[in-house]
């Protein structure tokens, strides 16, 4: 229910109004888009760079490692093997992931959704895109510093991340860059859950926002309250590299006073398990829409499956301490996060169920947004399902630091977000740009994805159950991983497929942007509020508000006259 | 280079191990402690039912998807899936993981962990160990003729640790300088070691052999070369070892060395 008025201005005339510091949330959206896009690549990049590493220790890296690294010959030395490791991890986070799926769907789809002229705070809105640029600008200078970039690991635990493990000021930037990049995801958190708060359009509850606002919302709020405690931690990390303080710094290092690196842990977890969340959320409201939209039907349950993801949304808040089982936590603590975090997985149940509901006896047309969804719920399940042996104590305290870890949270975190993103794009796509992309190139992408990323994480889930740790420059130097070099082999050729599959996307993407087929108004006969005005969307959206008359997944309907399947939102419910 | 020759060397010495089927290749490293077992049935009893839920996803996605493509089924059905019937199906298999997956195994680990791998083993038959991690090598430290722990007569090693079978062996161990990680995997298990803070991990040998010791945590530049020996013996030659080493110590010693003194009081 909109709790003001929103004025309508005229739409920017130059360039850099309209392209670069521009207050509409699609503009800004967009640039997200690109943003984020530009860092898959580089992030992408740096995968290849290190299966490579794995698969082949000792052999030059093709085309151009002979660039790169001149002084060994084309190999990745091991220093920089870590620096790669590192900096994947961080830019696929925070500079791929959190800019797509949050930063352009959350701006492009929330107002859109929710029927709203725009952001509740539009200069914020700005800001926090040109924030991200500048942290992105500190993240990419670390790399030329004197003795190279980060390489303590995206989680950077003291002490190795202090002076005593990185001496060179690439990992302050770092940490200064991942700082910076909070301030500017917290600015554009604040702005989403104050959008969907005074903003939803007359007629339009919370049960009546397409579930895609939900996962974004609660992402939102996940981000709000805990980026900030990151924020402290690397501000803390800071002081201790830059002014000389101890607080993460203990054992012979510590020259007067001591601090306690398990701090930081605690610090960097209590985000940083919410962050997975924050992750994901987005990628489970898209798929939960999609689903029910493809299959033309209500989705199964829509109420239970929003419910269920707030109660993860709390629960995530609870159980950060499993990703400290082998510190030596209390045993009662260990006990009551292990139990905590078993519990995740009966919300988990209920809208696993729903999705399937939601497929069950529909009607299902298999476009590309529909395939990258159940491409989703496969992945997803995986990832998921694996979570228990990590979750339980025992389990982890062999798993813990392997590459079973790895495969986890890449079929989690990497996978689902990815195929999640992917089917919103394709899906917005029109409303985007006012361009259909091509459907033929669009499921040999998702083939070659699906079968590039399931032979990479599947493998690693084997490799991490053979025993094989993380984030080994060479992990044949031990013995007992002798064995598995052919499957690290056969992970690294799965990991180029995969890498390769992305120029199906790169060129369907560009060459719809160019010459594309013109989009219609709603391509896919869906109700929701950005599917009742033209294609692209106009400035300020709405010429006039809408109202909200029924729910967003209003399709299949038995009572509407024939020749229609759907309804809009702000069409009443039409009743048997 | 140095490294890179030596990882050339590893990746063609394969002989032995290029004959093994896929299944072979997977296995963990051989089990040779008394509890790891433990870790390994309730692994197994995970995957089971991840494999029994997976499969039920499955046939949900593919099933469905096949059942009601668009052209095989023309008229979708209608519903909220708000009906009673619906939610009891949903209740069951809610209660289903709630009671095979989260009760079993939050149960099973929690009794394992208390009663086995946080339950230390105390008294004069255990053997006891110290550990000082640092970039990127493995100090071990044992107590000597005189079983107390950081006096003139220790036994100090580095990447080397001696073991008798059968026996409990308790390893407290703490680091120099970053956090490092006590990774046995033929043992199942790996506890952080910290800077600044003591840890301790427990287990008891069932084979003899020659094992690896993993460092599980990122450590710096060279975390992939922190590997030491664990050497496992039968009782009588563990004894004898112990003996010589004890000897060799107290000559080998360099007392005026402050370096030698990295232990600490053994508290149980």
């Amino acid at each position: 229910m909109a709790f003001y008025e929103q004025h309508i201005h005229e739409a920017p005339k130059t360039f850099l109004k309209k392209y670069v510091f521009s207050f509409d949330h699609k503009v800004i959206g967009k640039q997200f888009l690109w943003y984020g896009i530009f860092f898959l690549g580089i992030g992408g990049i740096m995968a290849l760079m290190i299966r490579w590493a794995l698969a082949f220790p000792g052999v030059a890296f093709p085309v151009f490692g002979n660039f790169l690294f001149p002084e060994t010959g084309g190999v990745i030395p091991p220093d920089t093997y870590s620096m790669l490791f590192t900096l994947h991890g961080t830019i696929m986070i925070f500079y791929a992931i959190t800019p797509i799926l949050i930063g352009c769907f959350g701006n492009f789809c929330i107002p859109l959704m929710i029927g709203a002229r725009d952001m509740a705070f539009p200069s914020a809105n700005m800001l926090s895109f040109w924030i991200a640029v500048l942290s992105g600008a500190v993240l990419l200078a670390s790399l030329f510093t004197p003795l190279g970039g980060a390489a303590g690991g995206w989680t950077s635990y003291p002490t190795l991340s202090t002076l005593i493990g990185s001496p060179g000021v690439g990992q302050t930037l770092w940490t200064l860059a991942i700082f910076i990049l909070g301030v500017s995801s917290t600015m554009g958190a604040i702005n989403y859950i104050t959008t969907v708060i005074t903003l939803r359009a007359p007629g339009m509850g919370y049960f009546d926002m397409p579930l895609t606002v939900w996962g974004l919302w609660l992402t939102a709020i996940l981000n709000a309250i805990f980026l900030p405690v990151l924020g402290a931690g690397c501000l803390l990390l800071i002081f201790d590299r830059v002014f000389g303080t101890h607080f993460f710094l203990a054992g012979a290092a510590a020259t007067s006073g001591n601090g306690d690196p398990i701090l930081f842990q605690h610090v960097f977890w209590i985000f940083g398990h919410p962050e997975v969340y924050i992750l994901i959320l987005p990628a489970w409201g898209i798929v939960s829409d999609l689903l029910s939209f493809f299959s033309r039907k209500p989705a199964f349950g829509a109420k239970a499956t929003a419910l269920s993801m707030t109660s993860i949304t709390i629960l995530s808040t609870l159980v950060y301490g499993h990703h400290m089982f082998t510190t030596s936590m209390s045993p009662l603590l260990t006990q009551s996060f292990m139990t905590l975090t078993m519990t995740i997985s009966i919300p988990s149940t209920v809208f696993f169920f729903n999705w399937l509901g939601t497929i069950w006896r529909g009607s299902i047309r298999f476009d590309s947004p529909m395939l990258f969804s159940l491409g989703v719920v496969f992945v997803f399940g995986l990832g998921g399902l694996t979570g228990l042996y990590l979750g339980t104590v025992t389990t982890d305290l062999y798993l813990h630091d392997t590459y079973f870890v790895v495969g986890h949270f890449h079929y989690t975190m990497a996978a689902s977000v990815l195929l999640g993103g992917f089917a919103g794009i394709y899906f917005w796509m029109p409303k985007m740009f006012g361009v259909m992309m091509n459907e033929a190139i669009a499921k040999v992408h998702f083939w070659i994805t699906m079968l590039g990323l399931n032979g990479v994480f599947m493998g690693m889930l084997f490799v991490g159950y053979g025993g094989m740790h993380r984030r080994l420059y060479n992990p044949f130097w031990y013995d007992f991983l002798q064995k598995l070099i052919p499957i690290n082999t056969f992970i690294t050729w799965s990991a180029i497929l995969m890498g390769f599959g992305q120029f199906f996307f790169l060129y369907n993407f560009i060459h719809a942007l160019l010459k594309g087929k013109k989009a219609e108004d709603n391509p896919w006969n869906v109700g929701t509020l950005e599917w009742t005005i033209p294609s692209p969307a106009p400035n300020y959206n709405f010429k006039d508000i809408p109202v909200v008359k029924c729910g967003p997944h209003e399709l299949g309907n038995p009572a509407l006259p024939e020749g229609r399947d759907f309804q809009y939102q702000t069409e009443e419910l039409v009743k048997a | 280079m140095l490294f890179f020759d030596s990882a050339k060397a590893a990746t063609t010495d394969l002989d032995p191990v290029q004959q093994m089927s896929f299944w072979d290749r997977i296995q963990p490293p051989v089990d040779i402690s008394a509890n790891g077992h433990k870790i390994m049935d309730l692994f197994n009893y995970t995957t089971f039912m991840v494999i029994f839920f997976f499969i039920l996803v499955c046939i949900g996605i593919f099933g469905f998807s096949y059942f009601y493509s668009h052209k095989r089924n023309k008229k979708p059905y209608y519903t909220y899936g708000n009906k009673k019937s619906h939610k009891n199906v949903g209740l069951a298999f809610g209660m289903a993981v709630f009671i095979l997956i989260d009760c079993a195994i939050t149960i099973q680990s929690n009794n394992d962990l208390v009663n086995t791998f946080f339950n230390f083993p105390k008294g004069e038959e255990v053997v006891r160990i110290q550990v000082m991690a640092q970039q990127w090598l493995w100090n071990i430290r044992y107590p000597g003729a005189d079983n107390v722990f950081n006096t003139d007569d220790d036994v100090v090693t580095i990447n080397d640790l001696r073991l008798p079978i059968d026996k409990k062996v308790v390893v407290q161990m703490t680091s120099k300088d970053v956090i490092h990680s006590f990774y046995l995997p033929n043992v199942r298990q790996k506890r952080d070691a910290m800077p600044g803070r003591l840890s301790r991990i427990w287990f008891e040998l069932k084979k003899t052999g020659e094992f690896d010791i993993a460092c599980a945590e990122m450590c710096g530049t060279h975390h992939y070369i922190m590997k030491g020996k664990m050497i496992v013996y039968t009782q009588d030659e563990y004894d004898s070892w112990v003996k010589q080493a004890n000897q060799v110590a107290l000559s080998a010693n360099d007392t005026e060395d402050p370096d030698l003194y990295w232990g600490w009081k053994w508290e149980e």
